[in-house]
């Protein structure tokens, strides 16, 4: 496992050294009434930081239960912002929260992540959305633009001659990050940050709505247990079009389905016309065991019993850890710490004791093997294009199918593996001439085992992991490369399969003689657990 | 725990409002795609709930028969949404409203999609509420008046 590359880093989690300052921005006067006291502290924001008001009103209602003292064509711009001090310019990111009881103020809940990214030379802001929550449904296109008029708010500030933030603010770099259904807001912003126009309403500041233009350098998205499909735009599920990072619990009690995982399923997929083109753009997950919805948000009481969850300070110290890392990574240019988005296991040292994970990250440089999504849907599984080979079962089961991994509308076809015996395999001869893998650091594939009866509950599953060139071959147990976890059965509904990314080093393969230029077989040989099923993806030469 | 259980429906009923001004600019787009003059009138349909559901991200996405009401939003007594476009009556007045979390599974509420008030009821029952003084849909109640 990861580990040993990381050891010169720091702890993403722990504070830097860079002084700042939290100041409020808001958007006085606003007669709050006593329900909504929790929203006063907006009415008197910093004197530079007094903002506009916009009009959401082609997007969302702010529905008639909530005494809101404005209506939908001008919703105030408040959040809390922590800017570092000095010259800058610093990397911009920007917090939203989810849907929640409107009463209670939801903004301040990620200050704790503000407040890092602060100290290591991020201004980091977290934006209110409030008013769009409550039992209200198909508005989280309305929080995608309340988020990217944020934006919009600190590209003036940073345009402002007289501004405190004047020159400050890089915006080449800029990482949003929502949580719940902000979480698939910030999708839907990544995607409208490109469109010069959104279901009719143009998107180039004119009326009647005056919203954007936006076309802001987003270095990368991150959602936080996000909803998907809450709004769907008229040309489809939103495809994520930036870097993509995702984190959420086996706990979760509110988003309990992960629907999150069908973004990131649709985010830079192969394209099957042009298999070896990249759209240049990597995406990751984390999946957490023990964590819950709740606790990612500091304000929000938890919404599993006491016992159920990891204990809040464990779920925000994971969040500080890898939202953390990416920070660092895509907005400080401190690549080494992509190694925690590409294996969990870099941030052992880091995470609370004990914490387990399930992890995939998907480069942007990669040559699939086998990705599994050629048309027809059908078994058997084939070598993918433009790759050459054929694919062989011998004691196991292998089926192309479209295994809901998690609930929801499932459209990645999976490999399915089962096997009854011992020294099953799935063998992989491939032409070596149409197979770069010099080209490349890391064999890469995703597996993940299910709680079917031939799994053993709680038990890791296990498989050798067989390359071979010529005469030579290397043989590494799947446990060495990482823990292929029992599912953490969630509180209900039913059981995530949730595959773990395994990366080889090539050189390591090359320290056992195989030659990569001469690669002839990957092998799957299910010789160190009886029985077992398990579901396979992706396949690929990769960095 | 338990899984979320879907609302219960009390009433539905619909009214005849003013467009918003964010209606009337989605009208004017909706006529010209379609081709067709659509009046200046929002139908706002209040779904009365026996209980709330609590505030959650997740939500229970509602759909007449197989369609979704892409969005909705809440009121004091209940959740709400509005129709633009008459002929949706047309097409899907009586049929069942339902609940579904993934788009899988559904739950029927055991309520039907009401009609619309006739024209001329509608302006007739609502115009004590009028206070504007211009075109027909100025006739008709505020929206924030509808869900008062």
């Amino acid at each position: 496992m990861a580990g040993a590359d990381t050891a010169t880093l720091k702890n993403p989690a722990l504070a830097g050294a860079v002084p700042f300052d939290t100041v409020i921005y808001g958007a006085p006067p606003l007669a709050y009434p006593v329900a909504l006291s929790q929203y006063a502290i907006y009415n008197t924001p910093d004197p530079a930081y007094v903002t506009a008001r916009i009009n959401v009103s082609a997007f969302a209602n702010l529905g008639f239960a909530t005494p809101w003292p404005f209506l939908n064509t001008n919703v105030p711009l408040n959040g809390h912002v922590c800017v570092p001090r000095g010259r800058g310019p610093f990397p911009l990111a920007v917090f939203a929260h989810g849907n929640h009881n409107p009463f209670e103020n939801s903004t301040p809940g990620y200050l704790y992540l503000c407040q890092l990214l602060a100290s290591h030379g991020i201004i980091a802001a977290t934006i209110d959305v409030n008013f769009l929550n409550g039992n209200n449904f198909g508005e989280n296109d309305g929080r995608a633009i309340v988020h990217l008029e944020h934006l919009k708010q600190f590209r003036a500030w940073n345009n402002t001659a007289t501004h405190p933030l004047h020159g400050k603010v890089d915006l080449n770099r800029i990482l949003i990050v929502g949580h719940s259904r902000g979480g698939e807001g910030v999708g839907h912003a990544s995607f409208f940050n490109r469109l010069p126009s959104v279901g009719g309403v143009t998107l180039d500041g004119s009326g009647p709505f005056f919203l954007g233009p936006y076309r802001f350098g987003l270095t990368a998205v991150a959602a936080i247990a996000p909803t998907d499909r809450q709004f769907t735009p008229v040309s489809g599920p939103t495809v994520v079009p930036d870097h993509y990072y995702i984190i959420h619990g086996s706990k979760d009690s509110d988003v309990s389905d992960f629907q999150g995982y069908h973004t990131y399923e649709r985010a830079h997929v192969v394209d099957l016309a042009n298999p070896t083109v990249s759209d240049g753009k990597f995406k990751a997950m984390l999946w957490v065991h023990k964590a819950n919805h709740n606790q990612f948000n500091s304000i929000w009481a938890s919404e599993t019993p006491v016992g159920v969850a990891m204990p809040r300070a464990s779920q925000e110290e994971v969040a500080k850890v890898h939202l953390g890392a990416l920070a660092q990574a895509v907005l400080l240019d401190r690549a080494e710490y992509l190694d925690v988005l590409r294996d969990h296991g870099a941030a052992v040292a880091w995470d609370p004791a004990g914490t387990e994970f399930v992890s995939q990250y998907q480069d942007p440089a990669r040559v699939f093997v086998e990705h599994n999504q050629e048309a027809p849907l059908a078994p058997p599984p084939v070598v993918s294009l433009p790759v050459q080979g054929t694919v062989a079962a011998d004691g196991v089961v292998a089926a192309r199918q479209l295994t809901a991994l998690v609930a929801g509308l499932t459209t990645t076809i999976t490999l399915r593996l089962a096997w009854n015996a011992l020294g099953a395999r799935l063998l992989l001869s491939v032409d070596p001439s149409t197979l770069p893998a010099e080209r490349y650091k890391t064999l890469a594939l995703r597996v993940g085992q299910s709680t079917e009866a031939n799994n053993a509950a709680n038990r890791d599953q296990d498989f050798t992991l067989e390359v071979s060139s010529g005469s030579h071959t290397a043989a590494i147990p799947a446990s060495c490369l990482h823990r292929l976890l029992y599912p953490d059965l969630p509180p209900f509904g039913p059981a995530k399969i949730m595959m773990q990314t395994l990366r080889l080093p090539i050189e390591r393969l090359v320290e056992c003689g195989v030659e990569p230029t001469d690669l002839r077989s990957i092998a799957l040989v299910f010789d160190r657990r009886a029985t077992g099923t398990l579901y396979v993806g992706d396949l690929q030469w990769s960095n | 725990m338990q899984p979320p259980a879907p609302p219960k429906i009390a009433a539905i009923e619909v009214v005849a409002a003013q467009p918003t001004e964010a209606d009337s600019a989605a009208i004017a787009q909706l006529s010209a795609e379609t081709s067709r003059s659509l009046p200046q009138v929002a139908y706002v349909v209040k779904v009365r709930l026996k209980t709330k559901p609590p505030v959650t991200s997740m939500a229970w996405a509602l759909y007449v028969n197989d369609v979704l009401i892409p969005k909705y939003w809440e009121y004091e007594d209940g959740i709400y949404f509005t129709v633009l476009d008459p002929q949706f009556f047309a097409d899907h007045k009586g049929k069942r409203l339902r609940f579904s979390q993934n788009g899988v599974d559904f739950f029927d509420t055991g309520m039907r999609l009401a009609a619309p008030p006739a024209p001329a009821a509608a302006s007739k029952s609502k115009a004590k509420a009028a206070k504007s003084s211009t075109g027909k849909a100025a006739r008709l109640p505020l929206q924030a008046d509808v869900l008062k």
